[in-house]
């Protein structure tokens, strides 16, 4: 039967078609801002995070209730933590990974004029400590550490007069530098262009920056290492490399030390948190989880409603052409003819639902951009929620047009 | 009309399967819709009803440094300082401009009780000026608050809210007697009914929702300072300040760390405040040389919280996603409705033909479809609830909001009924038009 002939009965019988497709543009708009919002809130999940997660405990939140720690505390505190048992390496910390209550904020440009907004991570050791894979330059040296603390950073102290040894990812270094070697290279910040920079000096495979939001997008690495020695400081935290063969020892050994290091100053409504890496990465990531099931839920609820509503709508259409269907059966039309024919009918409405479902989709995304801080939603999108909602409008019409298959040719000779 | 109410009512138990399919489907909407909408009801709720929208958070930018660069790519945004100096807000209130003002700053802090064995509480206080109980509307169960005389004289006293009374004293009458705040001693001059308005909207150190955080007792400014509690955080200091900055250690004098929150009854007085602000701005001589222009600033609560993104974007987003579930639903039902309708054709066709106007047809389905829609509201409000049960069990630090007041029970049997009108409109339309004279022919 030709597309035309087609057309005309589904323009002759328009309310059921016109419902069939509104219901695919709505499940198809849906669908795709909903698994655009899953993707964002996945890609943190799945990044790479280059660290040495089996043997990496975070400390943080030792807060002082006095005074701010001074900065030989902080190194007897390091100095303590890497002697104890089961401890490989201990570094002093501002900022650590999966942890967002302290986030060190940089903006760098390259000499080609590239700006990145990047989160750094401030400590001792740190490569050593987190277990990052160097794939090229090298690690800071002893005597390239400044101290970083709360006088140090103070606008009253001069910076330094040589540009600042910085280590990057190799994501970073790609963003910046395209295929040129990054070791070596200069950085500027943007705010100062008079400022010395920084230079790159070395080069990790991946590090994960704790500004989970942003780890979007091919931005999940945004990260740097800088050369500073924790100074004096009102919270301080540790980034400890344990051996895993002997974990409980030294998770006891670490909440010892802590307590005897820092336990007498220690604020007691602040708690010390000394937790495995994958604790505290569930417990960074818990939001986004729970955002998930609500969208994981969404997804289901729509796809079920939108099966049911072609179903029902589908069947109606089927049963009130039975006899058209059993003269077309008398007339030679074949079982699967007949079949087709349905499942053409609704690829037909449920494509134009989809086109008009995809501008949907992306008026509302615009509409949502511009009250909130919601990213474009890219066209890639658009093709894999209306092809969803395709096959899904296929998989809905299968039954009813399996029940128009079955229909005997003998109808048509009846009630005529 | 009773006829026709009949006659749907009929029709519902004819299909009972396609009626169960529909009711579950409007459920499900409405619970959905209704979920976020009782969370985002909650959290955009006049944390002071009718006081909120007279009040302003008043700024003068005094702070003797070069205007803050905040470029950063990492979304992160330090353009919301709206906190000033105690130098400046004695001036302010020197001049007494509005009708109600006070400066504040919530402090957390060790509070201790008198007697052999004092009992502790570590919680958050509230150091403020004299005006603060008509400013806010905070209430007293006894006693008084203080004079501006007693404000400028330093006078140790304190205001507590009754709870942490009977917490630290084990009774709420504890007028006269001692309650050690830092190395100072306050006499309590009044007990005052607990505040705590949703969210915490009039101090920005401690900003955010729940019933956890309030502040339990209003203490003179002055004389908590005198006391050494230290204010915690400020939107920056004076770069020529004495006292080298630390991270956690505000000096009130040089660092702007005090809400200025004044009252004013009337757009006219707000402008002339305003005015009166930007003129005290520009009077800053000591700003000179710093590159900064004169700069001030009057904030109402409304445009405060938004600027402070204070009901998470996601909240809203979600709302917007139900919503548009909603509608699939909607256009579902209507498919199943118009299903229905259409094939009681013959019926309709034997109604019409013994006289029944097509007013009557339409009625009589418009009638059908909302009463499915309300049955499928009275099963949305258990599903509802079960909703922001798991909202609560999710506890972002703002989920225990998540309730249904009667205002959110009312609109849901509303949005049910509206929701059953438009979802029937159209299948009782082509309903009504079916021709009497073919449908008898062929039954």
């Amino acid at each position: 039967m030709s597309l035309s002939i087609m057309l005309k009965v589904l323009r002759r019988h328009a309310l059921m078609p016109t419902l069939v497709l509104l219901q695919v543009a709505l499940a198809c708009a849906i669908l795709c801002n909903v698994l655009f919002l899953v993707w964002q809130r996945v890609q943190p999940m799945v990044a790479p995070s280059g660290l040495a997660e089996n043997e990496l405990v975070l400390v943080d939140q030792i807060a002082s209730r006095v005074r701010p720690w001074t900065g030989a505390e902080v190194r007897a505190g390091q100095l303590a933590l890497s002697r104890t048992p089961g401890i490989r390496s201990a570094s002093a910390a501002l900022g650590l990974p999966m942890i967002s209550m302290m986030m060190i904020d940089y903006t760098l440009q390259s000499p080609r004029g590239v700006k990145v907004g990047v989160n750094g991570y401030f400590g001792e050791g740190l490569v050593t400590s987190l277990g990052l894979q160097l794939i090229a330059g090298r690690d800071f040296l002893p005597a390239e550490y400044r101290d970083f603390g709360v006088n140090q950073s103070s606008s009253a102290v001069p910076g330094t007069a040589s540009p600042e040894p910085i280590i990057i990812t190799q994501s970073l270094a790609r963003q910046l530098f395209g295929d040129q070697p990054a070791v070596g290279q200069m950085l500027k910040v943007p705010d100062e262009p008079d400022g010395h920079g920084y230079q790159v000096i070395g080069v990790v495979r991946h590090l994960m920056r704790n500004q989970l939001s942003l780890a979007t997008d091919g931005r999940a690495d945004n990260t740097l290492l800088a050369a500073k020695r924790i100074g004096d400081t009102a919270m301080v935290g540790y980034a400890v490399r344990i051996d895993p063969a002997m974990r409980e020892v030294a998770m006891r050994g670490i909440r010892d030390t802590i307590k005897r290091e820092f336990g007498p100053l220690m604020a007691e409504d602040i708690q010390a948190k000394i937790d495995t890496y994958a604790e505290r990465r569930h417990e960074a990531l818990t939001s986004a989880r729970a955002a998930l099931w609500l969208f994981a839920g969404v997804t289901l609820a729509v796809i079920v409603v939108t099966a049911i509503g072609i179903m029902g709508l589908t069947g109606f259409w089927v049963q009130r052409r039975t006899r058209q269907i059993g003269i077309q059966r008398a007339l030679g039309a074949r079982r699967g003819q007949v079949m087709r024919y349905f499942m053409v009918e609704n690829l037909l409405i449920a494509g134009a639902g989809v086109m008009v479902g995809m501008a949907l989709a992306y008026v509302a995304n615009g509409v949502l951009m511009h009250y909130y801080e919601l990213p474009r939603l890219p066209w890639n999108y658009m093709p894999i929620g209306g092809v969803v909602v395709l096959l899904l409008g296929q998989l809905a019409v299968l039954a009813p047009a399996r029940r128009a298959a079955e229909v005997p040719p003998v109808v048509a000779t009846r009630s005529i | 009309m009773r006829y026709n109410l009949m006659l749907a009512w009929h029709g519902l138990r004819r299909f009972p399967r396609s009626t169960v399919l529909a009711v579950l489907t409007v459920a499900m909407g409405l619970a959905a819709t209704m979920t976020t909408l009782a969370l985002l009801h909650q959290l955009t709720a006049d944390p002071l009803p009718g006081r909120s929208s007279h009040l302003y958070l008043a700024w003068v930018d005094t702070v003797h440094a070069k205007p803050q660069q905040n470029q950063s790519l990492n979304e992160i945004t330090v353009e919301n300082y709206h906190r000033i100096k105690l130098g400046d807000a004695r001036e302010l209130l020197h001049d007494h401009r509005a009708a109600w003002q006070a400066a504040m700053a919530s402090v957390f802090t060790e509070l201790t009780g008198d007697g052999e064995q004092p009992r502790h509480a570590r919680d958050y206080v509230l150091a403020t000026t004299g005006e603060f109980m008509p400013l806010l509307g905070v209430s007293l169960r006894s006693g008084r608050g203080w004079t501006p005389a007693e404000d400028a004289a330093h006078t140790p006293l304190v205001v507590i809210d009754s709870e942490m009374a009977q917490h630290l004293y084990g009774t709420t009458d504890v007028l006269g007697r001692d309650l050690k705040l830092g190395h100072g001693v306050f006499r309590i001059i009044g007990v005052s009914v607990p505040f705590r308005p949703q969210p915490h909207f009039y101090e920005l150190a401690a900003f955010g929702f729940g019933d956890r955080r309030r502040d339990e007792a209003f203490v003179p400014l002055s004389a908590l300072l005198d006391a050494g509690v230290d204010l915690a955080g400020s939107d920056g200091c004076d770069e020529d300040a004495p006292k080298q900055k630390t991270l956690f250690g505000t000096d009130a004098i040089h660092c702007a760390s005090l809400s200025y929150w004044v009252d004013l009854p009337d757009r006219r007085q707000a402008a002339d405040f305003l005015a009166y602000l930007q003129h005290y701005a520009e009077n800053q001589t000591s700003l000179a040389g710093y590159g900064k222009p004169a700069h001030a600033e009057l904030t109402g609560v409304g445009t405060w919280l938004s600027k402070q993104n204070v009901v998470p974007d996601n909240v809203r987003l979600n709302a917007w996603l139900a919503g548009s579930f909603l509608l699939l639903c909607m256009a579902n039902v209507a498919g199943l409705l118009a299903a229905r309708f259409l094939r009681r054709g013959a019926e309709i066709g034997v109604r019409r033909a013994l006289g029944a106007p097509r007013r009557a047809i339409f009625q009589q389905h418009v009638f059908e479809a909302s009463m499915i829609c309300l049955i499928g509201g009275a099963l949305a409000l258990p599903l509802t609830l079960f909703g922001l049960w798991t909202l609560r069990l999710q506890d972002s630090g703002f989920t225990d909001l998540a309730r249904l007041d009667p205002a959110m029970f009312a609109a849901l049997f509303l949005l049910a009924l509206v929701v059953g009108v438009v979802t029937g409109w159209l299948p009782a339309w082509r309903a009504s038009r079916v021709e009497p004279g073919l449908q008898v022919k062929s039954a």
